[in-house]
């Protein structure tokens, strides 16, 4: 599987926002579901502008969700 | 499975199968008289007609199945792998029809000349899907 080093913590912060699902979250951000399951396995690295989009949605700093090389340091 | 996957699935299967059925049936290129000639452009033309009205009933059948899912506009993701898919299908095209060049040194007529550059177009198109579909599951 082609994977990247952009580290994320989508699937944390969708359980902690009510176990948002993964449609939910798309429709949201303006991409297809497929794309947030690809961001969430770490098979496609989003867009600047997608990962702001995803990070407004949780209401947290860009930081928070995404990170270089190795796992975000937890929110809470 | 998302509906653009489904349809680079059933774009590549029907361009496989089609061309299969066509290479197999046909004499070789450089070979060709002009009566054959004639009878592979209408060979062609009915694989093409073949071709658009699979297309056609599938994605209706895949629509239907799942409206939702075919409403919904390319994200960045799909126009990505599109463009990469795309980018080396082109190179694939271009060596093949280029290449196809050298069959008139073995012999081959205008159409049969034709004819290759036309495999090679589907041949391109048949490896443009197919890596659509491998970035769509392995990632991009």
């Amino acid at each position: 599987m082609v994977s990247t080093n952009v580290q994320n913590r989508i699937r944390r912060l969708r359980f902690d926002h009510g176990e948002m699902t993964q449609q939910t979250l798309a429709e949201r951000v303006g991409v297809t579901r497929q794309t947030i399951n690809a961001i969430e396995l770490g098979k496609y690295s989003p867009s600047l502008e997608v990962a702001f989009k995803i990070a407004g949605v949780f209401g947290v700093p860009i930081e928070d969700v995404f990170s270089y090389g190795e796992a975000p340091a937890a929110a809470d | 499975m998302s509906f653009r996957e489904k349809s680079a699935w059933i774009t590549l299967i029907t361009l496989s199968v089609l061309t299969a059925a066509v290479v197999t049936h046909l004499p070789r290129p450089f070979t060709l008289a002009p009566a054959p000639s004639l009878f592979i452009l209408h060979v062609l033309a009915l694989a093409i007609l073949f071709f658009i009205g699979i297309e056609i009933v599938a994605h209706v059948v895949i629509a239907i199945w799942s409206p939702r899912d075919a409403r919904v506009p390319k994200d960045e993701r799909e126009r990505l792998i599109e463009l990469k898919a795309t980018a080396v299908a082109s190179y694939v095209y271009a060596g093949l029809s280029l290449s196809s060049i050298l069959t008139i040194h073995l012999g081959a007529n205008e159409i049969g000349l034709g004819y290759l550059v036309f495999l090679s177009f589907v041949i391109g198109e048949i490896v443009n899907y197919a890596l659509r579909i491998y970035y769509y599951r392995r990632g991009v």
